[in-house]
């Protein structure tokens, strides 16, 4: 009975001392003009029975990475030389878009505002840049591979289980697992890549590796090999935010590792939801058009607008004519090393 | 002492109690239904005739049927080699990488179905007839003349759209369209039974990852917080799901079907109840009634029990059908050099070749098969 005394003992100190911290806390952030700091307090965060952040729910980047992780001005998706040759205009694939076929600018991502690549690498992403139709994996709706599916332009959801981190992403469909427990090493190579997890404090660790060559990075062209692999880190800001950051290597594109950043934001929309983008069907027309008995894409032959539409894929860059990407594998890239300026 | 010896009682069972309970307890309280789940099962969906008023079968005959089964050649039996139908059939059994569980009745059960009594697939609504009715003629028009199809000069048929929108493998390749569902990567089916799920909870909503032959798989979000269905113009493949819980049963209401999605012959009018209940650490119970008065003249029930798999050893490997899916562009490509050939008079005419029955499921095993076979 004594030693049940003595437990009563600390438990009551405890209990003074908690609630001490938390008066405490209270009165900081009950002071006028620190609403803001309640609101990012880490008292806020939803957290887990085991006291770890809760990461579930809808969640999407709001930036302009996946057009370009670098910081980028206005450009046209598909642009061609105006009447001033620095001067670009919209090209026929876009042309009747008009405004909404430009690349909206924005601030990038990437530490130092710079890629890292391999002389051999830089040249490739600007011509990777110049076939964007026929090279970037978005346009044929496969996979977008990691980090790309974490700050594409659509929702995805996070359902963090037990001993594993589901997520789906509204594009393509397409999932990932993180697994927090044992798990035997993956058996073959992924485009959403293999990703074992654990806590730093309050930051969700992903290791991901076993990745393909054939995800890109963003629209621009910016792309990695086989070799990819990254180091996620998700670390709560608020509620309703938390800070997404991936280190990025591949000791066959870049010359060290680098980092990409930026805050990924909840949906709170009272009933936000995943949709349904089958997109496979909708890439149908761009991938296999050509092959209709009966084309239906035409020349193009508006009301008032008279656009001759010819786009010759280069040799090499028809889909499927090697990876869809365009990116060489490792393989490839050991027994046909490319040349180094 | 006595009160000390009271004490340390109180407390192990209260122990004992909160981990029985906890065993399928999520930490926030919900029933944990988490896990990798294997639903492969000999068991077809609709029980063979021959064990009519056979429900249960007792282990000596359950043998019997399994190793007459496995003993068949399967999908490694080729065709007459050279033919048509060889080229087609070009994966054999090792493609399909079943686990040991699919050679064997679940339960020594004939039939998954457990509504109606008799294990069979409820009769077709006589608009149900009329639509397989102009299918099965649009498609037997579109083989005549083949080696797979009836005798006759090819059909007229050949240049009209298909009565419905069709998501089987046409005698025909003019366009993706022409080719199943499965061949252009769009089969996310529900229900979809008989394959591996794994199943992730967070308070309020329910992830599964569906595994499928060959890269078909696709993954659900469910939630289950309440939440009403979409409005019924949103229509899709998976459909539109939401869950409640019944006691501890986790219960799935799915509705807003596209009318491109197929599940034996039920399109867009589709409602899917599933119902996952776990009974123990290593079975659920996995519920499905089906209902559609414009196919079925009753709903109908199946049940699966799944079994628990290790979550260290297994994983559910990435679904990449799309993304490896050579073969939609060879079928056209194809077609299109064959059309080539055959104007310049240095091949036949392309009409006439069956491009559409080999590689399918040999009639023998039907009865033991899932899809759409089943509800023939």
């Amino acid at each position: 009975m004594r030693s049940l005394k003595r437990e009563m003992l600390v438990a009551l100190v405890t209990a003074v001392v908690i609630s001490g911290i938390w008066l405490a806390t209270t009165r900081l952030i009950q002071k006028p003009g620190s609403v803001v700091l309640a609101q990012n307090s880490s008292s806020a965060i939803p957290r887990r029975a085991d006291r770890k952040p809760d990461f579930s729910g809808i969640w999407q980047a709001n930036n302009g990475a996946n057009w370009d992780l670098l910081t980028h001005g206005p450009r046209p998706m598909v642009g061609q030389p105006g009447v001033y040759p620095d001067v670009p205009v919209l090209a026929a694939p876009v042309v009747a878009l008009g405004a909404i076929a430009w690349v909206p600018p924005d601030l990038g991502v990437v530490e130092g505002n710079e890629i890292p690549y391999q002389p051999w690498a830089a040249k490739r992403k600007q011509e990777n840049l110049a076939n964007w139709l026929d090279r970037d994996p978005e346009i044929g709706c496969f996979k977008p591979g990691v980090p790309r599916a974490m700050y594409m332009p659509y929702k995805f959801q996070i359902i963090q289980g037990t001993t594993k981190v589901l997520m789906v992403f509204e594009y393509a469909g397409a999932e990932r697992t993180i697994h927090l427990d044992q798990v035997d090493p993956y058996p073959a190579d992924a485009y959403m890549g293999h990703a074992v997890g654990h806590w730093e404090g309050d930051t969700l660790v992903a290791d991901v590796s076993n990745f393909t060559s054939d995800t890109w990075l963003d629209r621009s062209g910016d792309f990695h090999s086989d070799a990819l692999h990254v180091v996620e880190r998700y670390t709560p800001i608020t509620r309703d935010a938390f800070r997404y950051e991936a280190t990025i290597e591949d000791k066959n594109v870049f010359t060290r590792p680098w980092k990409i950043s930026m805050p990924i934001y909840r949906h709170l929309e009272p009933n936000a939801q995943l949709m349904e983008f089958q997109c496979r069907e909708m890439a149908e027309e761009t991938l296999l058009g050509h092959l209709r008995t009966n084309q239906l894409v035409k020349q193009w032959e508006g009301r008032t607008m008279r656009v001759e539409v010819s786009r010759k894929v280069p040799p090499g860059n028809g889909v499927y004519e090697r990876h869809f990407s365009g990116n060489p594998t490792s393989k490839e890239l050991a027994e046909q090393p490319p040349t180094r300026q | 002492m006595l009160v000390r010896l009271f004490m340390l009682l109180t407390i192990v069972s209260a122990g004992v109690q909160a981990q029985s309970a906890k065993q399928f307890r999520t930490p926030w309280g919900e029933p944990d239904l988490q896990g990798i789940w294997n639903g492969e099962t000999l068991t077809p969906l609709q029980r063979p005739a021959r064990f009519a008023n056979m429900p249960v079968l007792t282990p000596e005959e359950a043998a019997k049927a399994e190793a007459e089964v496995d003993s068949r050649p399967g999908r490694d039996k080729r065709a007459k080699e050279g033919t048509e139908k060889d080229v087609a059939g070009a994966y054999n059994q090792a493609f399909f990488d079943r686990s040991p569980r699919s050679l064997h009745l679940v339960d020594r059960r004939t039939s998954l179905i457990i509504d109606p009594p008799n294990g069979l697939l409820p009769t077709l609504t006589p608009e149900a007839q009329k639509r397989r009715a102009a299918i099965r003629e649009y498609e037997q028009a579109l083989l005549q003349g083949t080696s797979g199809g009836r005798p006759g000069p090819p059909s007229p048929l050949y240049f009209e759209p298909p009565p419905f929108y069709n998501v089987d493998r046409l005698n025909r390749a003019d366009g993706p369209e022409d080719r199943s569902l499965q061949e252009r990567c769009l089969a996310w089916e529900l229900p979809h039974l008989d394959t591996f799920y794994r199943i992730v909870q967070s308070r309020g909503q329910v992830g599964i990852v569906v595994d499928a032959f060959q890269g078909q798989g696709f993954v659900r979000t469910i939630p289950v917080d309440g939440s009403k269905h979409l409005p019924a113009s949103i229509r899709s493949y998976k459909g539109d799901a939401r869950g409640h819980w019944e006691g501890d049963t986790l219960v799935v209401d799915i509705t807003n079907f596209s009318p491109k999605s197929d599940y034996l012959g039920s399109r867009q009018n589709r409602h899917v109840v599933e119902r996952f209940k776990r009974v123990s650490q290593n079975r659920l119970e996995y519920t499905i009634t089906v209902e559609d008065p414009t196919t079925w003249t009753r709903p109908w029930t199946a049940m699966e029990p799944l079994e628990k798999q290790s979550d260290k050893e297994n994983q559910i490997y990435e679904a990449d059908c799309h993304e490896g899916n050579y073969g939609l562009m060879d079928m056209l490509a194809n077609t299109r050099a064959a059309e080539k050939l055959f104007k310049e008079e240095k091949g036949p005419n392309p009409r006439t070749m069956d491009i559409a029955t080999g590689g399918g499921v040999d009639p023998a095993d039907q009865k033991y098969s899932f899809g759409r076979a089943g509800a023939e």
